[in-house]
């Protein structure tokens, strides 16, 4: 395909705090239509993370717990893979195989998350590259 | 689907190369447009009027060709309409170019316009890329290849030039720093942005209107 990460990274990246609750995860989901939120460190030696649909789904609704009282730093998924902006696309695919994950983080060079690639992004960029043949 | 249009005629195989030309001016005209923002240059803004005027003429010839016999009756309409909808694109492109030199030379440049000086350049790639894919869905159309797939790509492009669009307001309306002091200058901020975005919604329309020829002829 011959693309790296920041020709199709999406640079929309929605936060949230690790002490918000779950609820205010689903309101910004909602709101946003979006399926991700990056969670935000809570200090220095803390990493980012993130929570999805399915991890509100699973750990929170299916199990009838109350999405106002669980912390979103309880259920986010850490750390978060991040890979440069210069990877290659099919580097990109790979670890979403090997890892089973529907996007990838991508950091600059002072290792700042800055943008996300989802399975979306990927299946956008291969549609419109074979258009354009 | 190429033998009922063309009928082999030389009237026809004109009219289909005046209006690859055509597209291929529009392509040029967002390419133009890109450059200009990239290089925030004044002069070059007039090649878009210019493009305009070479697809104007162009038009007339195109659907002169038509009415002179190209093409079987029922399908002359839908051609001239499919020219009409992309003219739609020239104009947008026109009144962008217009407003940037405003933008140029007044205060909104500063600030106002730096501020998401980003999202225009993506929309006026995308515009590009876009006007690329126009191209290969009017030659899938004597092809046979797939104008369902450039569609897609079309509309998933012009999804992307709404997401930015919404951004882009959002920082407009966010910006504390930035400064609108008049109606004027809001005026020419709101023509120059809607007119950017614009384009896009007219080539998804090109795209779709090509789609329904594409279905209607099989």
């Amino acid at each position: 395909m011959g693309k790296v990460a920041k020709d199709i990274m999406n640079k929309k990246l929605e936060t949230i705090s690790a002490d918000a609750t779950v609820y205010d995860a689903i309101e910004r989901l909602i709101d946003k239509r979006i399926r991700s939120l990056l969670v935000l460190p809570k200090n220095h030696d803390d990493s980012y993370g993130v929570v999805t649909v399915r991890n509100i789904i699973f750990k929170v609704l299916a199990k009838n717990l109350d999405p106002h009282k669980i912390k979103i730093g309880d259920i986010a998924s850490k750390p978060v893979l991040c890979v440069s902006q210069d990877t290659p696309l099919e580097k990109i695919l790979e670890i979403m195989n090997s890892h089973n994950i529907a996007r990838v983080f991508i950091t600059d060079e002072n290792k700042k998350i800055i943008g996300v690639v989802s399975f979306f992004d990927v299946l956008y960029n291969v549609l419109i590259e074979q258009a354009k043949k | 689907m190429l033998e009922k249009l063309l009928g082999g005629g030389k009237l026809e195989k004109k009219a289909i190369t005046k209006i690859q030309e055509y597209l291929k001016t529009l392509c040029a005209a967002t390419e133009c447009l890109k450059e200009t923002l990239l290089q925030e240059s004044f002069e070059q803004t007039y090649c878009i009027e210019n493009l305009e005027r070479e697809a104007d003429s162009l038009k007339r010839e195109i659907i002169g060709i038509i009415y002179e016999g190209a093409f079987l009756p029922y399908i002359r309409p839908n051609l001239c309409n499919f020219i009409e909808i992309i003219e739609k694109a020239f104009d947008h492109m026109k009144v962008c170019a217009f407003e940037y030199r405003y933008i140029l030379n007044s205060d909104l440049y500063g600030l106002t316009y730096k501020n998401i000086e980003e999202e225009c350049l993506r929309i006026a790639h995308i515009n590009v890329e876009m006007c690329q894919i126009l191209i290969k869905s009017f030659e899938a159309l004597w092809t046979k290849d797939n104008i369902r797939e450039r569609n897609l790509a079309i509309r998933i492009l012009e999804k992307k030039v709404d997401e930015i669009k919404l951004e882009l307001i959002e920082k407009i309306r966010n910006c504390n720093l930035c400064k609108i002091t008049n109606y004027w200058e809001g005026k020419i901020m709101s023509d120059f942005v809607d007119a950017l975005v614009s384009v896009s919604d007219v080539i998804e329309d090109a795209s779709d209107y090509l789609y329904l020829l594409d279905l209607s002829l099989r």
